[in-house]
């Protein structure tokens, strides 16, 4: 994090610590994203599921972690007088502690919640083999939950440490961190909709559209970091690319039919949308515009966004149909078990591809969904920028 | 709950589900050789898909040191690939019999190939079975408690969260909050009782609509209307209720020389059955000149295989005045007997008696309860007494059985190695030969003493069944030209 920025005025001397119970925050979140990562990877190359597979384990640990710790957190500041923090804590239902750790906690409820609905959904509907459903919704929730929760307790440490006049580069690297974390798991639950095979129709670009630029948006402007959005992307590519080269290393077979795949290791996920040039465009765009009024940021802020990813990621997609990019780094030769040889992620053709005007009222409605995207960001952003508790 | 309660409510349940292969009966029972090996299968396949089917298996004899387990698709490219074989878990106390379980991940025919390993050497075996969705489980009042409670502490929580952050989360550490900010508090508080109130009608929609999405998937046999048409002629319709796609209405395969197999039984009397094979006419349309009937109403159900090796049996009904009809020909069948009544069957041996004074005998099990694999020998004896010697093969087999509940809500036609259909165990067992030669043997536990065309003269069928209740058995067998019919009731009671 060489290239962090920070006041000058700030003291050198006083630097802000991290307190122990940020680290537990964005473990839970990192513990999160490997099990996500993991679970879905699972699903592709071995099949069998049941709750107590570590990639499940990953994904709940980060309930657990999130839960206890901020759970500890609430009781302390509540019942301990002496507590540092309660002079910057808000009260929920009785309790006294900081907004942060209230979310954190709601989020491991409902990640803990979800497990026992999602177990009784495979009962009743089947395992579900699809990512967006009402059991996973609530799952996902919580993760953003401990997530904003957690990208609260920072902001809230970091806007008092300015307050005091003292250096917050570790608190503003945290922040980052899980804020890269969350738009890779916005672009995680979005993944369905993504696909490589999908990335000439205006549907890939609609569904990025919505969550990314709210992301990066709000941690531009609550982490006071210039370059926030293309470090939140580039966290959001590393993840993906670091389980695309480490996943493959590990044995792994199907251990359910129909095989259509000859598996033998993990399953990479797919090459990751090249999200960073519209957020390195975004950068560089609110570094000039960003002080302007919102809904100008925004307009201008949502067709950048779109049409940079777009200018970038269309003739991407067609190297990711060619020969080249089977190895080991894109990894677009690796496939799930169960997809049978004319599916079209083998055959590496574009689903029902969209040409020339047909593309544009879709993508339109992407910039409009961007540009609200960006008006929320903004402020949720200003709003966390200024939260003490 | 008690066994006997929570065995009748799942009789109740199942009573409502649609099984292909049969009525009201999922579950999969077979007998066959793997190798040296002679293995007794349970295959209770999953109520939605993806979702785990159950299996047992239990060795003839002792020997044998592992099983291993794997699902594969019947037909097609995924059939030459099979997933990683599961290990069987010995059963304890029992050596000769396994258990496991198996995820079946789509909607489809199957097949479990056993690889059975031993004193006597390798052996395999394959046994076919369809699987589909067969119903949506309801959440029990408990589970629902549980997640509503937590579903409105999340409520109460996220209000709770909201108004603390619009009332202090921006203000300086130690400052006291302005009236202002309560205000603004409570505001925000109601705006998100409403925003989480519309989330959870809009959520209940999305579970609304999934859930049905879903029922999509939840098997429908093919529709099938009878009418009587001029000439005696029994005329069957067939046509898609709106299942999957992959179901076709002219597709069938001959099974055991058929494409169709149509029993016919007055209803509710249960006293008379024809075992009938009408022709194909056109796509979905079969038909048959009807044989003499007493009038009455019929119920009827048609067994029919599709090309991927997927049965099913499609029910019907019809009303027929008395009719003067051709006389049986060819592999037709009847029977008739007294009506069902509400007494008790009789225990221990049930003797019936044939119009060419041979009888059909049935040695009934000492207890017969729900989902409980049983062996169901019958024995032809000839008039004097003595074992049938002219036994012959009905279309192939020794004999054929269909299991029928009272209620109506079950019907199985089992041959002597299952509840399969033969035309699919063929296709996963290509080199078992069992086109060619007879399944008869190869079923070394039959009475052969006095087997003078070389065929015992006693069948066994594998079965269980499915719920509690009262059963009427009709079992055909063959000797000489004659298709002999035998009428046996039985009672199903809960496990103990």
């Amino acid at each position: 994090m060489a290239t962090l920025t920070q006041p000058a005025s700030l003291r050198a001397e006083m630097k802000a610590r991290v307190p122990w119970y940020l680290w537990c925050c964005a473990l839970a979140v990192t513990s999160v994203t490997i099990g996500g990562q993991w679970d879905v990877s699972w699903h592709r190359s071995i099949g069998r599921d049941t709750f107590w597979t570590p990639a499940h384990l990953a994904i709940y640990l980060c309930g657990v972690l999130a839960g206890i710790a901020t759970g500890y957190l609430i009781f302390d500041t509540t019942f301990r007088k002496t507590s540092p923090l309660r002079e910057s804590s808000v009260h929920v239902l009785g309790f006294t502690a900081p907004l942060g750790a209230f979310l954190c906690a709601w989020g491991g409820v409902a990640m803990l919640t979800s497990a026992p609905f999602d177990n009784w959904w495979h009962s009743a509907y089947g395992l579900d083999v699809k990512i967006i459903s009402p059991p996973h919704a609530l799952l996902v929730l919580g993760i953003f939950a401990v997530k904003i929760g957690a990208l609260l307790l920072i902001a809230a440490a970091m806007n008092r440490a300015i307050e005091e006049g003292c250096l917050y580069g570790g608190l503003q690297a945290l922040f980052l961190f899980v804020a890269g974390l969350t738009l890779e798991l916005a672009m995680f639950f979005v993944m369905e909709h993504t696909l490589d095979i999908y990335l000439h129709r205006a549907s890939a670009y609609l569904a990025v559209a919505i969550g990314p630029p709210l992301i990066c948006a709000a941690a531009w402007k609550a982490s006071r970091h210039r370059w926030a959005a293309t470090w939140l992307a580039g966290i959001y590519m590393a993840v993906v690319i670091t389980a695309i080269l480490v996943l493959p290393l590990f044995p792994a077979a199907p251990k359910l039919g129909p095989v259509y795949q000859n598996v033998t290791h993990f399953v990479p996920p797919r090459f990751p949308m090249l999200v960073i040039v519209p957020a390195m465009v975004l950068d560089l765009l609110w570094s000039r515009i960003g002080a302007a009024k919102k809904v100008l940021v925004a307009a201008v802020s949502g067709p950048a966004f779109v049409l940079s990813l777009v200018a970038a990621e269309w003739p991407f997609a067609n190297f990711l149909m060619t020969k080249a990019a089977d190895n080991r780094f894109f990894a677009t030769g690796m496939h799930d078990y169960g997809t049978p040889s004319w599916a079209a992620s083998v055959t590496r053709h574009f689903v029902a591809p969209e040409h020339g005007w047909a593309v544009w009222p879709g993508l339109s409605m992407a910039m409009v969904y961007a540009a609200v995207s960006v008006w929320l960001g903004l402020t949720l952003g200003e709003w966390m920028r200024k939260v003490q508790r | 709950m008690k066994p006997a309660r929570w065995l009748a409510a799942t009789g109740l349940a199942l009573a409502c589900i649609a099984a292909p292969a049969h009525v009201g009966s999922p579950d999969v029972y077979a007998e066959g050789q793997a190798g040296p090996y002679q293995l007794n299968v349970v295959i209770r396949p999953p109520l939605v898909i993806p979702g785990v089917a159950e299996v047992e298996v239990r060795s003839e004899m002792p020997g044998i040191t592992g099983i291993e387990i794997t699902p594969v698709p019947l037909t097609g490219e995924a059939s030459q690939h099979p997933p990683v074989p599961d290990a069987m878990t010995p059963a304890a106390g029992d050596s000769q019999s396994y258990t496991g379980h198996l995820w079946i991940m789509r909607t489809g025919s199957w097949q479990i190939r056993f690889t059975v390993s031993g004193a006597k050497g390798p052996g395999a075996l394959s046994i076919p079975f369809p699987a589909t969705a067969l119903a949506t489980r309801t959440m029990e009042p408990g589970m629902g408690a549980g997640l509503a409670g937590l579903g409105l502490l999340l409520l109460a929580g996220m209000v709770g969260i909201t108004g603390a952050a619009a009332r202090e989360a921006k203000l300086k550490a130690g400052a006291a909050v302005p009236q202002a900010n309560r205000k603004r508090g409570y505001a925000v508080m109601a705006v998100t009782v409403a925003v989480l109130v519309s989330t959870v009608v809009l959520g209940n929609a999305w579970w609304k609509a999934e859930a049905a999405g879903y029922s999509g998937y939840v098997y429908k046999p093919l529709e099938m209307k009878a009418a009587l048409e001029p000439g005696n002629v029994l005329a069957l319709n067939l046509s898609e209720p709106g299942w999957l796609e992959f179901r076709k209405l002219d597709d069938f395969i001959p099974d055991h020389d058929h494409l169709m197999h149509l029993y016919m039984i007055r209803w509710p009397q249960m006293d008379a059955v024809y075992h009938l094979h009408p022709d194909p006419v056109t796509t979905g349309q079969f038909q048959l000149e009807l044989p003499s009937v007493p009038a009455g109403e019929y119920r009827l159900y048609a067994d029919v295989v599709h090309s991927q090796g997927f049965p099913e049996t499609l029910m019907g009904s019809v009303m027929l005045p008395g009719i003067a009809g051709r006389a049986l020909a060819g592999d037709d069948a009847a029977g008739q007997d007294a009506p069902v009544s509400a007494a008790g069957p009789a225990h221990g041996e049930q003797r019936f008696e044939l119009p060419d004074e041979y009888t059909m005998v049935w040695k009934v099990p000492p207890s017969l309860t729900a989902k409980t694999p049983y062996d169901f020998r019958f024995e032809l004896l000839d008039p004097q007494g003595k074992p049938a010697r002219d036994m012959a093969l009905y279309m192939g087999m020794l004999g054929h059985a269909a299991f029928v509940k009272t209620d109506g809500t079950v019907f199985a036609h089992v041959h002597p190695n299952g509840t399969m259909a033969m035309a699919a165990f063929m296709m996963a067992n290509p080199q078992s030969g069992m086109n060619t030669a007879p399944e008869g043997a190869s079923m070394p536990a039959m009475n052969m003493a006095n087997a003078g065309s070389g065929l015992p003269s006693e069948v066994s069928f594998p079965y269980g069944f499915p719920s509690v209740g009262r059963y009427r058995i009709f079992v055909q067998m063959k000797h000489g030209a004659t298709v002999e019919t035998g009428v046996f009731d039985a009672m199903c009671g809960a496990p103990q």
